[in-house]
């Protein structure tokens, strides 16, 4: 019954695809980018990589890029906006796991499929799902920052915004890892909010509550370690006895692999977030698509599979100092303007 | 005319007592952490606290002369970043695309980058009569949405070390921001205290239609508050760019709320004519030695918010049983 209900639907777009090309030569489709905020490095990196996937470049796709200002309740209103001009797919970013699933279920009543990008979101409506684990990314931060002191001594944790569902699930892996490390002590553990300014206060206070205590620093995000490794350079200390470790590979910090600062940077693969979902939106509404993007290629673990999966998990990238001058280029390259 | 100035006294006499009571807090809140934690006396925590304070601390200078106008200026934090971003672009050599300066000239295009936003916001307010909420609020959103048009929305990184000076380095024992935030208030006592412009700010907070009548150019001043928070919130950006190593174009968001809380705790009214400069440097102190204290002694950073805002309600309560007994 669903495969005849499937055929139908198939044959229905068929028809309709028919008429657009009759109409305007060839088909462009409308995709929707819906981001959580662009004030951040990382969403820039994930709608600049959207704007530059071949099937926008060689005008198969029209994609527009809607900034939902970390506020889920102009999330969804872009979303009925999208609906409501029958967008052909929409890839989500959410603020937040929970708040996004009336926002899917808007779309999917208009049916129109939903791609979650970057941050999941708790639908059972959701299309499919490409992202990166962050409970992986939590604790292989934490297990380089223990390593690199030997498996004993103190650390602190700079947490992002209590609630949000990396800031959860990164903190879920730093646990994953300091378990396993009995010898290994948590001074402090504290939010900065995502923000380098508050991170640099609060380890310039740390320093100073827990004096020639503290050997390392697990950042759950790059701005914060590096708010860190501003506060210890401030209060004069060296450097070099810090373990200190964020996450995302954001300019600055690959920088500061590169200069020795910061020891570990997890790259959290914006370029292949962005476009593996508008190769996978392609996929369910184009019959027989064959994936344009190259990220594809970037990850042996990462497979196609005829775009009909449900998850799709992209593979963390460690930034160290073998191999920040690579990714430096790389990164160079998406950001030229 | 002999009333008016002894109401004057009078009303000098109470905002003294009134910045004695400030200082009270600030010493009973000190006293109490020196016993709760062994590092909040110490030079180098002392020292520590001046930096995280002095950027707040030069937003709060230029938010006193504008609410001693009766206005508002809520653009601070997005002129901030937009001073910062500026300058930074300009002793990077990641940006190829402006040259590369000299720090200081830089500074000086990042300091008029501000001046230039707050003169808008002095022009809009003081010669169309926009109200100062409402103009600065569009300016909160102008000058955050130019920050990021001017960055692309990506951190302006890789800076001249000689630029950094101005956020890392010391003169003497103290460090640069100190020294530079130190400077700015003295600078600011005199123009409010010493010179005929910080009466006229006064007056005209206090009955605008009595200043202009008796031959104050009240747009000017009105205008020139502005002006002097725009400069200020470029310089704060400046410092947080140095501090940081970045200019970072989402930097100083929120940032109207605590400078607004500084000058609220320091006892100057929100209608406007009241209050006192020195009252504002020990509403800074006061919410950075609270910050401070509470990471010292590993509050959750939930209670600190609570916390703030009792103060700044207990403040202002305060603040009208002091007018009830003026009458």
């Amino acid at each position: 019954m669903s495969k005849l209900i499937r055929s139908l639907m198939v044959m229905a777009a068929c028809l309709a695809v028919m008429g657009c090309l009759s109409q305007a030569g060839e088909k462009v489709y409308r995709i929707g980018g819906a981001a959580y905020g662009l004030s951040g490095e990382y969403m820039k990196l994930w709608a600049t990589a959207l704007e530059r996937h071949p099937a926008v470049t060689q005008g198969l796709v029209q994609v527009t890029v809607f900034d939902g200002r970390y506020d889920a309740s102009v999330q969804q209103s872009q979303f009925e906006t999208m609906s409501a001009q029958k967008y052909d797919a929409i890839l989500f970013v959410p603020i937040d796991i929970e708040a996004g699933a009336a926002a899917v279920a808007t779309a999917s009543a208009a049916g129109i499929p939903v791609i979650g990008s970057n941050t999941r979101v708790n639908s059972d409506l959701l299309t499919a799902y490409i992202g990166s684990n962050d409970v992986v990314s939590g604790y292989l931060e934490a297990k380089a920052v223990i390593d690199k002191m030997g498996g004993k001594g103190n650390v602190v944790i700079i947490e992002g915004p209590i609630g949000q569902s990396a800031q959860i699930e990164r903190l879920e892996g730093n646990k994953k890892a300091l378990a396993e490390y009995p010898n290994i002590k948590v001074l402090e553990q504290k939010t900065a909010n995502w923000s380098r300014a508050e991170a640099l206060a609060l380890m310039e206070n740390w320093l100073t509550a827990h004096p020639g205590q503290i050997q390392g620093v697990i950042g759950q995000n790059d701005e914060m370690a590096l708010g860190a490794v501003q506060a210890i350079k401030a209060a004069g200390l060296d450097l070099s006895k810090f373990a200190i470790a964020g996450i995302d590979g954001v300019s600055d910090a690959i920088t500061a692999v590169k200069n020795g600062e910061m020891d570990l940077s997890i790259l959290q693969d914006a370029v292949s977030q962005a476009q593996g979902a508008l190769d996978i939106a392609l996929g369910q509404i184009i019959p027989n698509y064959q994936p344009l993007s190259a990220c594809w290629k970037d990850y042996a673990d990462m497979k196609w599979e005829g775009g009909k999966l449900k998850v799709y998990d992209v593979p963390w990238t460690p930034i160290t100092k073998a191999n920040a001058d690579e990714q430096w280029a790389k990164r160079q390259d998406l950001t030229s303007r | 005319m002999a009333t008016s100035t002894d109401s004057k006294g009078a009303s000098r006499f109470w905002s003294f007592v009134w910045e004695l009571r400030i200082i009270i807090a600030l010493l009973v809140i000190c006293i109490i952490l020196s016993f709760a934690s062994d590092y909040f006396l110490i030079q180098s925590n002392l020292i520590n606290v001046l930096r995280q304070v002095s950027i707040n601390g030069l937003l709060s200078i230029g938010m006193t002369f504008v609410i001693l106008t009766g206005g508002i200026d809520l653009s601070v934090g997005s002129m901030l970043a937009f001073g910062g971003v500026v300058t930074a672009s300009f002793v990077s050599n990641a940006y190829k695309h402006v040259p590369n300066l000299h720090p200081l000239l830089a500074i000086l295009i990042g300091l008029s980058a501000g001046v230039a936003l707050g003169a808008v916001n002095g022009l809009v307010i003081s010669k169309v009569k926009v109200t100062p909420f409402i103009m600065t609020l569009g300016m909160l959103s102008i000058a955050r949405g130019l920050t990021f048009i001017y960055t692309n929305g990506m951190p302006v990184t890789d800076l001249n070390k000689d630029f950094l000076v101005i956020g890392q380095g010391y003169i003497w024992f103290l460090p640069v921001p100190v020294v530079i935030f130190l400077a700015a208030f003295i600078l600011a006592w005199v123009i409010l205290y010493g010179m005929k412009f910080g009466r006229y700010v006064y007056a005209v907070g206090g009955n605008a239609r009595s200043a202009r009548i008796s031959g104050i150019n009240v747009s000017f001043i009105i205008f020139m508050v502005y002006v002097i928070s725009g400069f200020l919130c470029a310089l704060g950006g400046i410092l947080l760019t140095a501090r940081t190593s970045a200019g970072l174009p989402q930097a100083g968001q929120a940032y109207e709320l605590d400078a607004i809380a500084a000058v609220v705790i320091g006892g100057t009214s929100m209608t406007g004519g009241k209050g006192a400069l020195l009252g504002t440097l020990m509403g800074v102190l006061i919410i950075g030695v609270i910050n401070n204290g509470l990471d010292l002694l590993s509050v959750s950073s939930y209670y600190q918010q609570v916390v703030k805002g009792l103060i700044i309600v207990g403040a202002v309560m305060l603040d009208y049983f002091q007018a009830d007994s003026d009458r």
